[in-house]
């Protein structure tokens, strides 16, 4: 069958779920939630969720509302699909605003508490921030998992690569992953004997080859290790074309892409169209987001979804340390202000909203831990952008918005002192960097005084020669990087709004300048005539040993709840139980202890798998 | 070329042949009428046209299998492949005739009769007396007795094409006539974005599976609403615009039980009923812009070929010209004719006109 069929609505009311004391509570219907309620819901749990965003039945027509006011919106912010929401606001890249020193920034949701200011941002939607991940699924290094034992710098997990390994595989599945294993496997990355992705890699751009033609076998010498460049493509959340080797992996049988979620036959996004505009939203679903894992999720009966309910406390019994309930307030209007309170009951109850909102909900609920550490060691991935013009036409603006990069630099030494990145190569040009296409094209009539024909063919002389790279910046668990809440700021519902600390320390910082230094060399080498220039006045400004660099967010929000060993150091087990309440899960980008230079969903979808194995195991033998 | 019942294996290519023209002949008219509808409103009808069409496209593909199967030739480019509106259908309908026209309840009921089910207990062997005198664009088969016999529905047709297999198949042997290179058949990986599974056809087995497919996605299985997959078929997808209520797999004939969804015939540019490159004044730009999609349509077709003619690789950068031929057929529908009292253009699909 080529298409999704499920209903995502709300299917349970308030009243009706009072009375029930569900097995699981998840509060947050994103990738985590989704797949956490989808492994216990099939094994014949009770489940509830609790969804802060509009839970209306997302037919393929719903979907579209997305896309149409994506269409016509002025800013094509990550958010621009969704209609704004005072009851559960988001952050959006356009709030962000340079801040005065000293001084916090409470204009928008997100409170900007500095030094630094960032513009990343997440979706709170039935789906989560899949809705507008740009679905790069690449698995975490090994040597990532043991970054102090091997680089003597951050942490490592309590758990290590390989004990992820059947995790990922069940992850890729569920995503619907399309690459080239070969690919991965020679940057050092181990599977299992035999194994492909469920489908084919997308084929590299025209640009990418363009690029691989150029700079590929380039050697770059970092800390006395000399590394080889290599255009790769990245595995992708994005439906291609069936692998056969897969299907040893599959029962003997063919994968088949999972489509357009919809309540009725809509035969759509069984194959990726190579749209551009991958982030903020897929125009036909080729492209993973959880809506499709949560559809198959109702779709067994015992899962249960709640609507425009948001998460607003979390109710522990003192005597047990054991989550008794969780309030959630309850909006009919997302203008206005106006909500009543209920409250859920359960045997278990997993927080599955995202970093920033899971340790929002834990602070505003009174919980920040014995150890102090729920909030702390905020992460994310820091892009600093590099654009020129190629010197012939590159065909810029064709296919997915990215499909190769650069994974060479991705670990060695060189990790002792200076953080690791990757690079893409955008296929949608300089919009990240300038807000191209459409800066072109007021430029071209404002500036130029062109129109009609004039106009459309400079217009594709200047697109389509455009080349960004974005360069993907590790940054390592910082216990200042934070996320902390205070009673004076607070949303239209009353809840309390997550505050940011950020900042980039010196081991990022040395990341920066280094990619700074390879673009240009890497520009020299293409013949690419370099535009990058960052602004003193942008927001994401930094100044580093006398350079200055706009950096921007990723989007990739972890830390916040970290998992470890021990108690005293970390806020999560390694099955992303809360070491202080033993009936709570915090799930998500948030239990990861590091995110090295992946982008995380793959890898917090793996950790996912493997937390839902040992919450139904815990079910069953009534421990919990 | 006549449509003589299938007794040699020449005759059974020219009916594959015909089905691969039967099976194009409705996309000028669903892409037409899909295209008419004001971007961003009748978001229900909008899906269920683009899903028809594309699984058109995918009928046409299994065509082309199955003419490959037995060692025929695909050739699109053939003068007069692209029908010329209004047409009857070329597998011999004559009770009606299709036009390439703008959204509305005309349209949709000539789409219920392009997709209608089958009716084997009243037709026998799906042949129908002719009761008109009309003509349509191919010669129809003709019985015994000499009167001309009409397919009533697309699946008698395909019907008739798989008893000629099978009759074949047991006089000459299956490999006889299922003597085509494996090599030219378009195969899973290539055939690139939605529709249901392609079929690659070796043999007999196969080619049921294609026609099963074909059949079933137009008109559901054996009377149902649905095919085997569940999915459902072409002419109950049409018929929940006219009911205004989606079907879910299991209901009933006429009796749809999922959502509600609403149509709106007035959200629609009035595009000129089979529009011709002769209705648009010469020097303006609306024909320049006609021509210019006849061009392209053309040359779609001609890239189509060389996929179909044993270059299956060749499908999906074809394919990719769909979004091309999208955006010409919208730039034509939205501006009005010059001098055409507020009629609005749309592409021709005169081939003979480049």
């Amino acid at each position: 069958m080529s298409y999704s069929t499920g209903k995502i609505e709300q299917n349970v009311d308030h009243a009706a779920a009072a009375a029930t004391v569900y097995d699981a509570v998840i509060v947050g219907s994103g990738i985590s939630g989704a797949i956490l309620a989808h492994e216990l819901g099939r094994q014949g749990f009770k489940v509830l969720i609790l969804e802060a965003g509009p839970g209306h039945d997302l037919s393929v027509s719903g979907y579209q509302t997305y896309l149409e006011r994506f269409y016509t919106a002025i800013s094509k912010d990550n958010n621009a699909p969704y209609a704004t929401n005072r009851a559960a606001p988001m952050p959006r890249s356009g709030d962000v605003r340079r801040l005065r020193p000293g001084l916090a920034n409470s204009d928008a949701y997100l409170v900007q508490n500095g030094p630094l200011v960032t513009d990343s941002s997440y979706a709170r939607v039935v789906g989560g921030t899949t809705n507008h991940f740009e679905s790069k699924t690449p698995r975490m290094m090994p040597e990532d998992f043991e970054m102090s034992t091997r680089h003597g710098v951050g942490m490592d997990w309590p758990i290590r690569y390989r004990d992820l390994m059947p995790y990922y595989n069940k992850a890729e599945f569920e995503i619907g992953v399309s690459g080239d294993v070969e690919g991965q496997k020679s940057l050092g990355i181990e599977f299992d004997p035999g194994y492909v992705f469920p489908m084919r890699e997308m084929p590299p751009t025209y640009l990418d080859r363009l690029v691989a033609r150029g700079v590929d076998g380039t050697r770059v010498e970092v800390d006395g290790e000399s590394h080889e460049i290599m255009i790769t493509t990245f595995p992708q959340g994005r439906n291609g074309l069936p692998h056969e080797g897969y299907r040893p992996f599959n029962n003997g049988k063919d994968y088949v892409p999972a489509s357009a979620v919809s309540s009725h036959q809509a035969d759509m996004g069984g194959r990726c169209q190579g749209n551009t505009n991958c982030t903020p939203i897929c125009p036909v679903q080729a492209k993973y987001d959880a809506r499709k894992t949560l559809a198959k999720a109702l779709a067994t009966g015992n899962v249960q979804l709640i609507a425009q309910s948001v998460a607003s406390k979390v109710r522990v019994d003192f005597a047990t340390g054991r989550v008794d309930r969780i309030d959630y307030k309850i909006y009919s209007d997302p203008d206005s202000a106006m909500h009543t309170i209920a409250s859920v009951k359960g045997r278990v109850f997993i927080l599955a909203a995202n970093a920033i909102e899971n340790a929002r909900l834990m602070l505003a609920s009174g919980l920040p831990g014995r150890n102090g550490l729920m909030g702390r060691h905020l992460m994310d991935h820091p892009y600093l952008l590099a654009w020129g013009l190629m010197p012939e036409v590159a065909g810029t603006m064709r296919g997915t918005i990215c499909t190769s990069g650069i994974s060479s630099l991705r670990s060695g030494a060189f990790r002792r002192t200076q953080a690791a990145f990757a690079v893409d190569i955008h296929n949608d040009g300089w919009g990240w960097a300038t807000g191209a296409p459409t800066t072109n094209l007021l430029s071209i009539v404002d500036e130029m005084n062109q129109f009609g024909a004039g106009l459309r063919a400079e217009l594709v002389s200047q697109i389509s020669r455009q080349l960004l790279l974005a360069f993907m910046v590790e940054l390592l668990p910082e216990p200042g990087n934070r996320v902390t809440v205070r009673p004076d700021y607070v949303d239209a519902l009353g809840n309390m709004r997550p505050v940011l600390s950020f900042s980039l320390p010196d081991y990022t910082m040395n990341g920066i300048a280094f990619a700074r230094e390879l673009s240009r060399r890497l520009f020299r080498r293409l013949g690419v005539e370099d535009y990058s220039k960052y602004d003193a006045l942008d927001p994401g400004f930094v100044s580093y040993h006398g350079e200055g660099y706009a950096v921007r967010g990723g989007n990739h929000l972890a830390g916040t709840h970290i998992m470890g060993e021990r108690a005293d150091n970390s806020v999560v087990d390694r099955r992303q139980r809360s070491w202080e309440h033993e009936n709570l899960y915090l799930a998500g980008p948030g239990s990861m202890p590091t995110i090295g230079t992946s982008n995380t969903t793959l890898t917090l979808a793996a950790l996912c798998y493997m937390t839902a194995e040992s919450i139904s195991s815990e079910l069953r033998n009534q421990s919990i | 070329m006549s449509l003589r019942p299938i007794q040699s294996i020449e005759t059974l290519r020219e009916y594959l042949y015909a089905a691969i023209q039967l099976e194009h002949a409705t996309i000028p008219t669903y892409l037409t009428t899909l295209y008419s509808i004001h971007p961003g409103t009748n978001l229900d009808a909008v899906q269920v046209l683009r899903v028809v069409a594309v699984e058109e496209m995918l009928h046409m593909t299994l065509s082309a299998n199955m003419l490959n199967a037995v060692g025929g030739k695909v050739d699109l480019t053939q003068i007069g492949f692209v029908p010329g509106f209004p047409t009857y259908l070329p597998n011999g309908e004559t009770d009606f005739q299709v036009n390439r026209e703008r959204f509305s309840p005309e349209a949709l009921e000539t789409f219920l009769m392009i997709e209608r089910p089958a009716r084997p207990e009243e037709h026998g062997k799906g042949l129908i007396k002719d009761e008109g005198r009309r003509v349509s664009i191919l010669p129809t088969p003709t019985s015994e007795e000499g009167s001309d016999l009409h397919f009533y529905s697309i699946g008698e047709f395909y019907h008739a094409i798989q008893v000629g297999m099978e009759h074949l198949c047991e006089e000459f042997g299956e490999a006889k006539i299922f003597c085509g290179d494996g090599a030219r058949q378009v195969t899973p990986e290539y055939y690139y974005s939605g529709g249901g599974e392609i079929t690659a056809v070796y043999n007999l087995a196969t080619a049921r599976e294609a026609i099963r497919m074909i059949s079933e996605q137009g008109e559901g299985y054996e009377g149902a609403i649905a095919d085997f997959e569940d999915e459902i078929s072409h002419y109950y997808r049409f018929d929940q615009l006219k009911k205004g209520r989606y079907y879910m797999p299991g209901d009933a004939h006429d009796q749809p039980t999922g959502e509600p969804l609403n149509v709106n015939w007035e959200a629609v540019y009035p595009v000129k009923t089979n529009l011709r490159m002769s209705d648009l004044p010469e020097g303006t730009e609306v024909r320049e812009a006609a021509l210019e999609f006849n061009k392209v349509y053309k040359q779609f077709l001609a890239s189509l070929t060389v996929a179909f003619d044993g270059q299956p690789q060749c499908l999906i950068p074809a394919v990719g010209g769909m979004f091309r031929i999208k955006e010409l057929a919208a730039q034509l529908i939205k501006n009005p004719i010059p001098g055409g009292d507020g009629l609005h253009a749309a592409p021709t699909f005169e081939m003979e006109t480049v």
